[in-house]
């Protein structure tokens, strides 16, 4: 049987609510999804990787257009989802210049970011019968 | 737990585990797999380290 506009659609809007979910909250698309597992895994390691960055004193960037490359950093740190509006919400990821750990903690929270992104693109496959 | 080679270490334990994660869907695979990206990029670290010892700024 083919499948109707109205069937394409509702898909389409599925996958792109897993795939929000997903970058959302880490691991959230793959627990949406029935992969408890790895749903679990992402959402504890990518959490912790976070964290990490914040407490080694990295910067969650701004989006500051006339710096180009701190757009990348910034859209990277976002990759993150949720928690990243939170901690800057909550005045975390202000970034000690002089600190030690400055360049670890941008590495951890950016590399998390990235990481995420490519965990949303893991969903999109699965919901596209790809894996 | 700051130093360097303590939180490359860390760095790699991380994306060791997502990466297993995404590219293996067997627990024990991705045992498999996630040790042995950690052990590359631990020693690929500490080797590229002592390299670049040898070509001071």
């Amino acid at each position: 049987m083919r499948a109707t506009t109205a069937d394409r659609e509702q898909s389409a809007i599925y996958t792109y609510l897993i795939c929000l979910a997903a970058w959302a909250i880490p691991g959230a698309g793959h627990l949406l999804l029935g992969r408890i597992q790895k749903g679990l895994t992402f959402l504890v390691a990518l959490s912790l990787m976070f964290l990490c960055g914040l407490w080694l004193e990295g910067r969650l960037f701004p989006l500051e257009i006339r710096q180009p490359l701190v757009v990348l950093a910034a859209l990277a740190d976002m990759g993150i989802g949720v928690i990243f509006f939170i901690a800057r919400g909550a005045g975390a990821g202000v970034g000690r210049v002089v600190a030690l750990t400055y360049e670890y903690g941008n590495a951890f929270l950016i590399v998390a970011g990235l990481l995420n992104m490519l965990v949303v693109l893991d969903a999109f496959d699965i919901t596209q019968g790809r894996k | 737990m700051t130093s360097h080679v303590g939180l490359m270490i860390l760095f790699a334990l991380f994306v060791s585990i997502v990466f297993a994660t995404l590219m293996r869907d067997d627990p024990r695979q991705q045992l498999r797999f996630g040790a042995q990206l950690f052990g590359a990029f631990v020693v690929g670290g500490i080797a590229l380290g002592w390299i670049l010892y040898f070509f001071p700024l």
